[in-house]
C-alpha cells in the first residue's frame, strides 16, 4: 500500500501508528519528554511538508525513526557541549532527570536506574538498544535505519547489553 | 564447546536461523553455565524493556502534537488555502451540466411556486434556452499574471542591466562575501566546523569550505554549515540534519 506523506488521510494513519514508536525513540535517547515531543513534532511536520511517497507503512515508519533518531542524537550532543562549557562557569548540583516529577509519575527506583544506565551508554550502543528494545525493530531493520551492516548490529547489541550489565551491577539494582 | 555471549544475545533477539537455533536450544538444555549467562542477558533485556516510556506517558504528547499539526498544517495547508487558490477546470459538457442543473432548479421552483392553478394537470414548461454562450463565462486563476508576464527571475543579469541602463540608471555591481585568496590566511584559519556521519563514512567539513572523507579525499568544495545542514554555495543541501548526523565542532 503506497503512502503519500502529504495526504491527510495517510498522514493520520501513519501518525496514529508511528507516533508512539518515535516518541519512545526520542525519549530514550534524550530522556526529556518535552524535548522528545518537540523532536517528534518537528519530524512529523517535515514528513507532511515534504509530501513524499513510501512503498509501505514500514518504509514511512523507518524514515520517521531515522529522522527522530538523528534529531535526538544531535540534541544530546548539543546539550553535552553546552553543559560542558556551562560547567566551567559554574559547578552546581545536577538534578537527576530520571527522578523528576515532570510527568507527575513517581517512577519506580528500578525504572529510574535503568533509564539512567541506558542514557549513559555510548551513543553507538544506545541507538541500537533503543531501536531494538523500545522501537521493536529487528536486526535487519536496525541495520537499514542506521545504515550499518547486520553483523555490526549484532555486535553492538551484544556490547550494549554487556555495558548495561556492568552499569546496572554497579548501581546494585534488583532488576525484576 | 560453550556458546559465546554474542550468540546468546542473537538467540535472545530471535535472530538466529536454523540449524543454529536448535543447536543453541539443545546446548542450553544441558549446559547450566550457558543457561545462567543466557538468563542474565534475558534479565537485562527485560529490565530495559520494563523502563519503557508508557502508553500513559505518550498519550498527552501524541494528542498535543496532533492538535498542533491539525491547527497549523492539516486544515490550513490543504483545504482552506487550496480552496482559495483552486483553479476550476470544467470542460464544456460539465459546464452545460452545471447550467442545466440550475435550469432544473429554476424550473422546479417555478413549477411548484410559480402558478396557483393546481387543477391544471398539464405541466407547463417554460421556454428556456439551454445553449450556453461560452463568451459569457470567464475563468480566472491566481497564477494567470505570473504565467503571462515574465517575473524578474526570468531575466538574465545582463538583460536586467541593459534594461536599467536604457532607463538611465547607473548600476554598480559588487560581489559580497568573496574575499581574495590569501594563502597564509587560509592555512592559519582553517579549522573543522562539522563532522558528518554518512552511512558509516566520516566526512569532515572545514572552515575553508572543503568536505573531506576519512582518507583526506575532497568530496565537496565551497560548502558551509547553515542551520545544522551542510549546503553547497548554490544553496543545495548536501547533507541535511535528518539523513545524516552532523556533529558541530566549534
Amino acid at each position: 500500500m503506497e503512502i503519500r506523506s502529504g495526504d491527510e488521510l495517510a498522514f493520520r494513519q501513519v501518525y496514529n501508528e508511528v507516533f508512539p514508536v518515535v516518541m519512545k525513540v526520542a525519549y530514550h535517547v534524550t530522556y526529556n519528554q518535552d524535548v522528545a515531543e518537540d523532536i517528534c513534532q518537528d519530524a512529523f511536520i517535515r514528513f507532511y511538508d515534504k509530501d513524499m511517497s513510501f512503498p509501505s507503512m514500514d518504509d514511512a515508519k523507518f524514515w520517521l525513526i531515522r529522522v527522530v533518531k538523528n534529531l535526538s542524537i544531535n540534541h544530546v550532543k548539543r546539550k553535552m557541549r553546552e553543559s560542558a562549557s556551562l560547567e566551567k562557569v559554574m559547578r552546581g548540583p545536577q538534578s537527576n532527570p530520571f527522578k523528576d516529577g515532570a510527568s507527575e509519575l513517581i517512577l519506580k527506583e528500578s525504572t529510574a536506574a535503568v533509564r539512567k544506565a541506558v542514557s549513559e551508554l555510548p551513543e553507538i550502543y544506545k541507538t541500537v538498544i533503543v531501536l531494538r528494545e523500545y522501537a521493536g525493530l529487528n536486526y535487519k531493520e536496525i541495520a537499514g535505519v542506521l545504515k550499518i551492516s547486520e553483523s555490526n548490529v549484532k555486535v553492538r547489541v551484544h556490547r550494549a547489553r554487556k555495558e548495561l550489565e556492568a552499569r546496572l551491577d554497579r548501581e546494585e539494582v534488583n532488576v525484576p | 564447546m560453550c556458546l559465546d555471549d554474542q550468540i546468546l544475545n542473537t538467540y535472545l533477539d530471535n535472530e538466529l536461523t536454523e540449524p543454529w537455533k536448535s543447536q543453541v536450544e539443545e546446548h542450553l538444555s544441558y549446559c547450566q553455565s550457558c543457561r545462567t549467562r543466557y538468563q542474565n542477558f534475558l534479565k537485562i533485556s527485560d529490565a530495559v524493556k520494563s523502563a519503557e516510556l508508557t502508553a500513559d506517558e505518550i498519550q498527552p504528547h501524541q494528542d498535543r502534537v496532533l492538535s498542533m499539526i491539525e491547527k497549523n498544517y492539516l486544515s490550513k495547508g490543504k483545504s482552506k488555502q487550496s480552496f482559495l487558490r483552486r483553479t476550476f477546470k470544467l470542460s464544456a459538457p460539465q459546464l452545460m451540466g452545471v447550467a442545466a442543473a440550475f435550469v432544473v432548479v429554476f424550473v422546479g421552483s417555478w413549477a411548484v411556486f410559480g402558478h396557483n392553478n393546481t387543477t391544471d394537470s398539464t405541466i407547463l414548461l417554460p421556454d428556456v434556452n439551454t445553449t450556453i454562450d461560452l463568451n459569457n463565462i470567464t475563468q480566472t486563476r491566481s497564477t494567470d499574471n505570473a504565467a503571462t508576464s515574465k517575473s524578474l527571475e526570468n531575466y538574465s543579469l545582463d538583460e536586467i542591466l541593459k534594461n536599467l541602463d536604457a532607463r538611465g540608471y547607473d548600476v554598480d555591481i559588487r560581489l559580497k562575501s568573496i574575499q581574495p585568496l590569501s594563502l597564509d590566511k587560509m592555512s592559519a584559519e582553517v579549522k573543522p566546523i562539522a563532522k558528518i556521519l554518512d552511512g558509516g563514512k566520516e566526512i569532515t567539513v572545514t572552515s575553508d569550505g572543503l568536505a573531506k572523507d576519512a582518507e583526506g579525499t575532497i568530496v565537496a568544495t565551497g560548502v558551509l554549515l547553515k542551520d545544522g545542514e551542510i549546503v553547497a554555495s548554490d544553496g543545495t543541501v548536501l547533507w541535511n540534519a535528518e539523513e545524516t548526523e552532523i556533529v558541530e565542532i566549534n
